[in-house]
This record gives C-alpha cells, sequence and structure tokens, in this order.
C-alpha cells in the first residue's frame, strides 16, 4: 500500500523541482525520509502549566521530563527508545543546514548525567545569548517507546498561535502525532482554539488531551462543552480526558482499574493505532495534507502572475498604442487649429497696419493744410519740405515697428497652438525696421509756383493806375481841369497800388493751393509706396511662418506615426508573448491540479478546500 | 504616605480650579463633581484579570460572604460595584436609561441579581449594595474578562480610569497576562505615579496538580516572581492566593466541619487513595458514613485540594472549626492578600485617592481648549512635583524595582520607612505599636539623622542620594508628627 502515496510523494518532488522550489523540495524530501521511518514522533503542544511533561511521563510511566510548577520545560525534550536511560544536550549552530546532510558537523552533542536532566530542560546549562537551537534527547527503556513511538516535550506557548517552533526539532511539520495539551479546571480558551484552528490546518493529525481530570468534579461537563467548543469551530481533533496522576499512581501500584481510570489506555491505544497506521492512513492523510500545502504554494505565485499579466494587459502596449492613436488626432487637429489662426491674424494684421499708416498721413496732411493756409511756400519751403520729410519717415518708421511687433505676437499666437510638443517651436526669424526707411521716401519736388516779378509789379501797378487816373482826369476835365493833373495822378498811384497788392495775395493764393496739392499727391504717393511695401512684408511673414510651421507638423507628425508603428507592432508581440506564458501557467495549473486530485484520492472521505483557481 | 492634609487640600484645590474653568462644559464638569465626591468615599479597588482567573471568588473571599456573581451576562461589559450599605439592594446603570433597581434574592450559593429584560450592550454598571463590614473602607469592583495583550478590550482602559487601585488576577503569572498591565502609563499622572497594582497568582491551589504543597509552592513562585525586575516593574506586590480555600475558611459551617472531621477519621492511607481523584471521592467507599451530596458541596467549595488539606489540618491538630477556618484562611494566603491590600491600598487610600483626582483632571485638561489645558495641566505637575507623598510613591517604585543601588538592608530600611510596610509611626519606625513615646522619638530623630548623612554623602550616586533625601524627608514628617502629639493630648 505504501506504493500508493510514495508515488504521490515523488510526483510532488518532481513539480517542485519543475517549478524550481528547492525548497518546497527539501520539505518534501524531508516529509518522505519521515514517513518512511517507522518511528511515530509525538509533538505535545499548550500553553503553559498545562501538564504536558506531566502527560509525557505519564505515557511512559516514569519521572523523566522535570515536572515544576513554574516554567519548567525551556527546551525541547525528545523521548525515545533506549536500553539503558540516557540524557544528551545537543545543540545546533544557527548557520542554515545544508539540505541533504545526515548529521551537520555543527551539532554539539553533550551527555547529560541523569539527574541533571532538570537542569538541562530547564535550559540553564544553555548560555541564553549562544544563538541557535538546543534540545534535550533522553532515552529511556520502555516498551511503547520501543515499539517506535518518540515523544517530544515542548515549553508552553503564551498566547501565540504556533507551536514552540523555535528548535526545528520540535518543528510542526516533522511530527506525526500532535497532542494539545489543555487542563479540566477550565474550558479551551480562545487562544487555544485559535492554535488548535492553524495546527489543523497544516497538520492532519491532532488530538485535543484534556488533563488533570483527577483535579475537579465537572471534568466530564468540561469535556463536554470542550467538545462542542471544537464542533463550533470546525476542528475535526478529538478529545481525549486523562489524569497523569492517577496513571503515576496506578503505575506505582500496578492497579489496573486506576489505569483505566486515569484514561489513558484510550490515549496510548490512539498512539498505537497511529503508530500501525503510519504506513498506510497517516502516511496517507500526511500526504495528502502536504500535497495540499505544497500545491498552494506552488499555485500561488503563478496565480498571482496571472493576475498581474491580465493587469498589464490593460496597461503596457496595447495602452501605449492608444495614445499614439491619440497623439496622430491630436496633432491633425492641431494643424488646422494653427493655419486657421495664421490666416486670421495676418489678415487682422494687414487691415490694422493700412488703417494705423492712413490715420498717421492723414494727420500730416491736415498740419500741412493748417500750415498753407498762412505760410507762403515761397518764404518756408526749405523748412517745410525738412519738417514733412521728418514727419513721413517718422509716420513711415513707427508703422513699421508696430508691424513687426504684431508680426512677432502673431508667430508667438501661432506658436501656441504647438505648445504640447516644446516651447522651441518659433522660426528662426528677425524682422527689424529697416534703416533705409527715409531713402525709401518719394523725393518732394519744389511745385512751380509764380512768383511775382518786379516788372509784374510795375505792370499791374501801371494798369492799375492807368485807369484811375484816366477815370479821374476825365471826371475834373468837366471840372474845366486838366486831364491830367495832381489830383487824378494820385488817384491813379492809389489805384496802381491797390491793385499790386490785390494781385499779390491773388498769386499767394494760388501758390499756396498748388503747393497743397503737391503736397497731397506726394503723401499720397508716400502712402501707396508704403502700403505696398507692407503687404509685400507682411505676406513675407505669413509666407515664412506656414513654412515654417508646416515643415515643424510634418516633423511631428512623422515622429508620432513611427510611435504609432512602433506600438502596435509591440502590443502584437506582447500579446503574442503573454498568451504563451498564459497558456504554459493554465498548463501547470491544470498539472497541479491533477496532482492535488491524485493526492486527495489517497484519503477518501476527507475532502480539503480546492486551492486551484480553475477559471483563472 | 498617608496622604496628609497638604496633599487632600491641594487636591481639592486644584479639583474646585478646574470646575471653575469648566463650568460651560457639563462633560467635563461631571467627572469632575464625580472626583470630588470620591475623595469622601472608601477606597476602589478592582478585581481585574482574564477569563476564568477566579475573580468572582476572589471578591466573595475578600468580603468573606458568597455574593458575586451577580449573574452572568453574556457578553456584557458591565462593571459590577460593591459597597457599604444597609439593605442588600443592586442597581443597574445603562446608557440612556434611567437607573433601575434589581430584584435581589438571597440564596446559599450566594446573590443573584434579576437582570429583568435589561439589554445587556446598554448596560454599563451594576451597584451592589451589601451590609458588610469589609466594605467599609473599600468599594470592590468586578470586571469583565481582559482579553489577550494583543486585545486586551476596552476594559483594562475604563479600569485604569475608574480605579484608585487594582488587584490583577493571574493563573500562573505567564507574560500576556502581565503585558495588559503596560497599557495607561503614558499620562503625565500615568508616569509620575501609575495606578498601584498587586499581581494575585490566583487558584494557587491547582498549582502542581493540587498536591498538599501546592499552597506553598505557589507563594515560593510567587516570591521568586516578585524579584522578576519586570515584574516588580509593574505591580507593587506578589501574592499568591487560593480565593476557594480562603473564601472556604471564612464561611466554613458547622456541618461542614463535621464532615471534614469525620473524613479525618478514616486512616491516612486509605483516606489518600479515596482522594486521589474527584471521582474517586464522590463515589468511593468510605468507612465512615458522609453523604454523597456533602462531599459534593465539599468538593464545590474547597476543591479536591482543599479537601487535601483541610483533613491533614485536622488530622493534625486543627480540631475546632474556628482553627480550621483560620488555618485554611492563613493557609490560603488570603490572609496575606488582605493584609496586603491593607497596608499597600488602604492604609494610603489618601493619596491614592488623590491620585485618581489627579489623573482624571488630567484627562479633562486634556480635552479642554489650548490655555485651560495648559493651566490645568501646570497645576497637575504642580501638584504631583510638590506632595511628598508622591515622591515616597516614586522612590518605593524605585526600591522595588531594584534601581536605587543601596544594599540590602538599606532598601528595607528605607521601605519601611516611608511606609511600605504600613503607613502608622510604629510600623514606620519599626518597632512595636505600644512602646512608649520617646522610644518613638529616638528612633525617628536617628533615622532622620542616618538619612541625612546619606543624603550629603559625596560617595553616593546622584540618585541615590536623591532617595536618601526622600527618606530623611519622610524622617522629619514623622517628627513634625510627634511633635503634633505632644501638643495634643493623646487619646487613651
Amino acid at each position: 500500500m505504501a506504493g500508493i502515496w510514495l508515488d504521490v510523494l515523488d510526483e510532488l518532488a518532481g513539480t517542485c523541482t519543475a517549478h524550481g522550489r528547492a525548497d518546497l523540495l527539501r520539505t518534501v524530501r524531508q516529509k518522505r525520509a519521515q514517513l518512511l521511518d517507522p518511528a511515530l514522533r509525538v509533538l505535545v503542544v499548550g500553553e503553559p502549566n498545562q501538564g504536558k511533561s506531566q502527560l509525557v511521563n505519564a505515557i511512559v510511566t516514569a519521572q523523566v521530563c522535570p515536572v515544576g510548577d513554574g516554567r519548567t520545560t525551556v527546551l525541547p525534550t525528545v523521548l525515545r527508545h533506549a536500553e539503558t536511560a540516557s540524557a544528551v544536550l545537543v545543540r545546533t549552530p544557527s548557520e542554515p543546514r545544508a539540505p541533504g546532510a545526515g548529521s551537520p558537523p555543527g551539532v554539539e552533542r553533550t551527555p547529560l548525567p541523569l539527574d541533571r536532566i532538570a537542569a538541562g530542560v530547564s535550559g540553564t546549562l544553555v548560555p541564553r545569548s549562544g544563538g541557535g537551537a538546543a534540545h534535550v534527547e533522553i532515552g529511556v527503556p520502555r516498551a511503547l517507546l520501543g515499539a517506535g513511538l518518540v515523544l517530544v516535550d515542548t515549553p508552553g506557548s503564551d498566547g501565540a498561535a504556533g507551536s514552540g517552533g523555535a528548535a526545528p526539532v520540535a518543528a510542526l511539520h516533522r511530527a506525526d502525532t500532535v497532542l494539545l495539551v489543555s487542563d479540566s479546571t477550565r474550558e479551551l480558551s480562545v487562544a487555544e482554539l485559535n492554535m488548535l484552528l492553524h495546527l489543523t490546518r497544516s497538520h492532519p493529525n491532532v488530538v485535543v488531551v484534556q488533563t488533570k481530570t483527577d483535579l475537579v468534579p465537572d471534568w466530564r461537563a468540561v469535556a463536554e462543552r470542550n467538545r462542542r467548543h471544537l464542533q463550533e469551530a470546525g476542528v475535526p481533533a478529538p478529545l481525549i480526558p486523562v489524569s497523569a496522576a492517577l496513571r503515576m499512581r496506578a503505575a506505582a501500584g500496578d492497579d489496573h482499574q486506576l489505569n483505566a481510570e486515569s484514561g489513558f489506555p484510550l490515549l496510548i491505544a490512539r498512539l498505537r493505532r497511529d503508530l500501525a497506521g503510519k504506513s498506510d492512513t497517516l502516511a496517507r492523510a500526511s500526504v495528502t495534507a502536504l500535497a495540499r500545502a505544497v500545491v498552494e504554494q506552488l499555485a500561488a505565485p503563478l496565480r498571482a502572475e496571472l493576475e498581474n499579466q491580465q493587469a498589464a494587459g490593460r496597461e503596457g502596449p496595447m495602452a501605449r498604442l492608444h495614445a499614439a492613436q491619440r497623439e496622430v488626432d491630436e496633432l491633425r487637429r492641431c494643424s488646422t487649429r494653427w493655419q486657421n489662426t495664421l490666416v486670421d491674424e495676418m489678415a487682422d494684421l494687414l487691415s490694422d497696419v493700412e488703417y494705423d499708416m492712413r490715420e498717421r498721413t492723414r494727420q500730416i496732411l491736415r498740419a500741412v493744410d493748417e500750415a498753407f493756409d498762412t505760410a507762403d511756400p515761397l518764404t518756408g519751403w526749405d523748412v517745410f519740405q525738412g519738417w514733412l520729410e521728418r514727419s513721413l519717415t517718422e509716420a513711415a518708421r513707427e508703422n513699421h515697428e508696430w508691424l513687426v511687433r504684431r508680426c512677432d505676437w502673431v508667430a508667438r499666437r501661432v506658436a501656441g497652438n504647438f505648445a504640447r510638443y516644446g516651447h522651441h517651436v518659433l522660426p528662426p526669424w528677425s524682422m527689424s525696421v529697416p534703416d533705409d526707411l527715409a531713402d525709401r521716401l518719394p523725393q518732394l519736388e519744389c511745385p512751380s509756383v509764380d512768383r511775382f516779378t518786379v516788372s509784374q509789379k510795375l505792370l499791374t501797378g501801371m494798369k492799375g493806375s492807368y485807369g484811375g487816373m484816366l477815370m479821374f482826369g476825365l471826371a475834373l476835365t468837366l471840372a474845366g481841369m486838366p486831364m491830367i493833373n495832381p489830383v487824378s495822378v494820385g488817384f491813379g498811384a492809389l489805384l496802381g497800388g491797390k491793385s499790386i497788392r490785390d494781385e499779390g495775395k491773388q498769386l499767394l493764393r494760388r501758390r499756396q493751393s498748388t503747393v497743397k496739392v503737391a503736397v497731397q499727391r506726394h503723401v499720397d504717393d508716400f502712402f501707396v509706396a508704403m502700403t505696398k511695401d507692407c503687404r509685400d512684408t507682411v505676406r513675407q511673414v505669413q509666407r515664412l511662418l506656414r513654412n515654417h510651421f508646416t515643415a515643424l507638423t510634418e516633423e511631428l507628425q512623422e515622429g508620432i506615426v513611427e510611435s504609432l508603428r512602433s506600438a502596435k507592432q509591440a502590443a502584437e508581440t506582447d500579446a503574442a508573448v503573454r498568451d504563451r506564458r498564459q497558456r504554459e501557467i493554465r498548463a501547470k495549473m491544470t498539472g497541479l491540479a491533477r496532482l492535488y486530485e491524485q493526492a486527495q484520492s489517497l484519503t477518501v472521505g476527507r475532502p480539503g478546500p480546492v486551492v486551484l483557481e480553475q477559471s483563472a | 504616605m498617608t496622604g496628609g492634609p497638604g496633599l487632600e487640600a491641594a487636591v481639592r484645590n486644584l479639583l474646585h480650579e478646574a470646575l471653575d474653568r469648566c463650568r460651560d462644559d457639563p462633560r467635563a464638569a461631571g467627572p469632575l463633581r464625580h472626583q470630588l465626591a470620591r475623595l469622601d468615599q472608601p477606597l476602589r479597588v478592582a478585581i481585574a484579570g482574564p477569563w476564568r482567573s477566579g475573580k468572582s471568588t476572589l471578591l466573595n473571599a475578600l468580603m468573606g460572604e458568597t455574593v458575586a456573581p451577580v449573574g452572568e451576562v453574556a457578553g456584557s461589559e458591565a462593571f459590577v460595584w460593591y459597597e457599604d450599605g444597609p439593605v442588600p439592594r443592586a442597581t443597574a446603570w445603562s446608557t440612556g436609561q434611567p437607573p433601575q433597581e434589581l430584584a435581589v434574592a438571597r440564596s446559599a450559593a450566594g446573590m443573584r441579581v434579576d437582570l429583568g429584560g435589561h439589554a445587556a450592550d446598554g448596560l454599563t454598571d451594576i451597584v451592589v449594595q451589601w451590609p458588610t463590614r469589609s466594605l467599609r473602607q473599600l468599594t470592590l469592583i468586578d470586571t469583565p474578562a481582559l482579553g489577550g495583550a494583543d486585545d486586551p478590550g476596552p476594559t483594562i482602559g475604563r479600569l485604569l480610569h475608574e480605579a484608585d487601585a487594582v488587584l490583577h488576577l493571574t493563573r500562573d503569572g505567564r507574560d500576556s497576562d502581565l503585558r495588559v498591565l503596560e497599557a495607561g502609563r503614558e499620562s503625565l499622572v500615568g508616569q509620575a505615579a501609575p495606578v498601584p497594582v498587586v499581581l494575585v497568582r490566583s487558584r494557587a491551589d491547582e498549582t502542581g496538580g493540587g498536591q498538599i504543597g501546592a499552597l506553598l509552592t505557589a507563594r515560593q513562585l510567587a516570591r521568586r516572581q516578585q524579584r522578576d525586575p519586570r515584574v516588580a516593574a509593574l505591580c507593587l506586590h506578589v501574592v499568591a492566593c487560593s480565593g476557594a480555600v480562603g473564601l472556604a475558611g471564612r464561611t466554613l459551617g458547622e456541618a461542614e466541619f463535621a464532615a471534614l472531621a469525620e473524613l479525618a477519621r478514616v486512616p491516612r492511607p486509605q483516606l489518600e487513595g479515596h482522594l486521589l481523584s474527584a471521582d474517586r471521592f464522590l463515589r468511593g467507599e468510605l468507612p465512615v458514613y458522609v453523604d454523597t451530596a456533602d462531599r459534593a458541596a465539599l468538593l464545590d467549595r474547597l476543591g479536591l485540594f482543599g479537601v487535601r488539606l483541610a483533613t491533614t489540618l485536622v488530622r493534625t491538630g486543627c480540631d475546632t472549626r474556628a482553627t480550621l477556618a483560620a488555618e485554611l484562611v492563613r493557609r490560603s494566603g488570603l490572609a496575606e492578600l488582605r493584609e496586603s491590600v491593607h497596608r499597600l491600598f488602604v492604609d494610603r487610600q489618601g493619596v491614592l485617592k488623590a491620585r485618581s483626582a489627579l489623573a482624571a483632571v488630567e484627562t479633562v485638561a486634556r480635552t479642554r481648549p489650548a490655555p485651560d489645558t495648559r493651566a490645568l495641566l501646570d497645576s497637575v505637575e504642580r501638584v504631583l512635583a510638590g506632595a511628598h507623598e508622591f515622591a515616597e510613591l516614586r522612590l518605593f517604585a524605585a526600591l522595588r524595582g531594584d534601581r536605587s543601588g543601596f544594599d540590602a538592608a538599606a532598601v528595607e530600611e528605607a521601605r519601611r520607612l516611608i511606609g511600605g510596610e504600613g503607613a502608622g509611626l510604629a510600623a514606620r519606625l519599626g518597632v512595636d505599636h505600644d512602646v512608649p513615646v520617646h522610644r518613638l522619638w529616638e528612633a525617628a530623630g536617628e533615622a532622620q539623622r542616618r538619612w541625612r548623612e546619606r543624603a550629603e554623602d559625596p560617595r553616593l550616586r546622584l540618585g541615590q542620594r536623591r532617595g536618601a533625601q526622600v527618606v530623611a524627608r519622610s524622617c522629619e514628617g514623622m517628627l513634625a508628627e510627634l511633635v503634633d502629639r505632644s501638643r495634643r493630648p493623646a487619646p487613651a
């Protein structure tokens, strides 16, 4: 019968190797060696002062383990058969053991005289600071032990949920049967129940021993309540009430009835049954439990990986692909946006600049009009010409400066559309106000104006004076005076002067209007020239900007498309890899599940929880 | 450590000051008024411990009557207060409900209180008034079981708040029971003067399987534990006490004595066979006639160990009810426990109550707005630092924790002088009660000189000199008391 569980165990070891879990493999190998060992290893655990050592003593009916009222057992004590009574203090250095080594060289064995067992067990012979684990091995000649029973007495565990696992000799997984000791003076405490739950989860064979039944009259009620507690907590452990004191007494007096009363025959029968069934039922149960533990441990990382991968599918390359696609869309929108911006802004700019120029020239003309309403172009032409040139140059410069600023602003505005791609996208251009603005101005010629020359004045005067003299001369002739007389000459001179003055005024007005017209024409010319200039500049700028940003867009698009392509590729390959890995994991899980089923079938009627996530 | 008038007045002033500041806040003023009233009430001693550690049994043993338990309320977190009163009565206090009188039925098995359909979850306190001498100076509090060290539950916090002193029960003195006590040491008052705790190894009769030497062994273990510095830092004293045997001793009836005497007539080897186990004792065929019901009653009252002990005692000379009862009380450790309670708690009730009041003021102060908090905490600290009684308490703890550095004889003397053995003058000076006054003068003067010298000895460490200073100051206090006494004619 041993074959079946051994096969499962070997397969388990193979699986551990396949999964590369050397630690689990060591556990499995240890279990294998332990199960093949015919000896039954019984671990006695429990809270302090429950009578653990006394129980061990009563089982072998000898005062072997020291029993005291305080905390007596400090080191785990291993009790096994020997022809003559002997005791050894074993100290294991704290460095980890090499797997497979039978007896590591570091183990230090000190024989103890029998009268110093108590001192050894209470830990006084071992320096606490030494580190490493120590335990005491005691050999006694007893038939029960000779049949292969090994008892391990442990120090009381205070509150903690595990067994006294400080020393490897008391380790839970090396035990075949675990006895949890609790005395009859009270029911199982919450801490003890927790400990039991912990024990039964990792160990198939746990028995609760209720000691000290001699001490209290109502131990049966306590036992009953304890059984109920165990049932409620779902702990599949039988409860055996015993009295070590009665058993010792019975052994001393060879009193069979008292022995029966002590409850020990039941416990010992149980241990014997375990011993006999070790190679079969117990081993099957152990293997099942071990398989459950190992499979759970192996499956846990696989399950985690599977979950991780599923999570990774949601981020990873696919996410990058989606991001790249979003990026392409965004760039497309961006390019429409910047083109619109450029066109709109440039149109606005042009109209604004033209209006500005017109405004400036108008002001100049108004000033010119006002000036020539009074001034005589003849006298101040040079001054005027200087002023006009300066004004026009000034207007042209200011207008141009404004144009430059606006162009710059427009460029930035358009570049703002590219803000998310970086800051350095302004075109490498610089516009400035040209220095030769003044030279580009059309030359203003002095208009040809009529001068009032001396001969003209003389002629005009003569013409005027002639008429007057004649008018007055004729009138005076009627009065009998000669035609030319002083009065008529006087009048003639008067009128002549007047006609000269009138003629002068008239000429001045004509000159002024001529100049005004000339200046107006000049300014118009200037305006047309400047506007043309402006339009050219703006068009140039627009072209420059358009070229620049188009290039930029293309560049960006190229990069994004490239990343899109690579993301797409990565997503495809990654999906393939993940698929393969998932298939691998699933295959492994299935293998584990099969192994688990196999182990479960060893002990029919003892189903454990299904550990694998089959729907993964 | 008597808690002289100075300290009490200071604490009263502090409470009034705090009340003055908290007039507008009923939630703060309530506890303060409560504390003020408590100063005139008996000392409150809580009996705490984990599940099934024998709290109620010990409480009954201390009262000398079977009163507890008041009815088991499953999952209840209610405190049960036992105080002196003219007639037995019980009142239930719940949150959000008016207090309600409970029906009390007195029976041989103790008192039964009918909870009358009270919801267990709202129930916070049950106050039991019981006419007994033991409660004149003490109010005992039976508390719900403490959880483990990882999750001690709400009980421990409330307990350290409500009680002036604590008897902490443990079955076998394991570490997890002790760790619970480390709570509540972080406040100002908690650091300067923690709640005094006496650790009781209850159920001492079950030590070592209930053999005849169980109580002696338990006492030895208690003594050994007391020397452990970790335990000494947490507890004032460790006592082994079997509540069951003690209670049986205090309430031993004639019928019980007769049954025990009858049993003691059986030859020893034969009786031992019958006393091997409870079952054998109940069912065995005894050569003398003791009714099975009586035997069951004896087992129930005394336990197997108690029966073993009592029969042995009867056989070895305790042949009357009174002597047997006295011997049982003595052996059970109950006498020692009561003595410790008196010496460590009752004799110092002034300072212990003052301590509780200061702790309460501190708690209230921390809930107040900042200026009040600062002022009140300052006052608390002033009282703590100024009262010599607290200096004595601190020195006492230091001496117990063996942190003083004095030699053993000096430690012993210092402990006695600062009131560790009892607060009376004679007890402090280590002389008999009836010595003439001039002997007291001499002893006090001599001690004062010696310790003053020690306080000024430059060869000693600073901590030792400070300690010696405290002792010398205590001696001066005693001299002052003697002066007081000589002015007034001593009462006859």
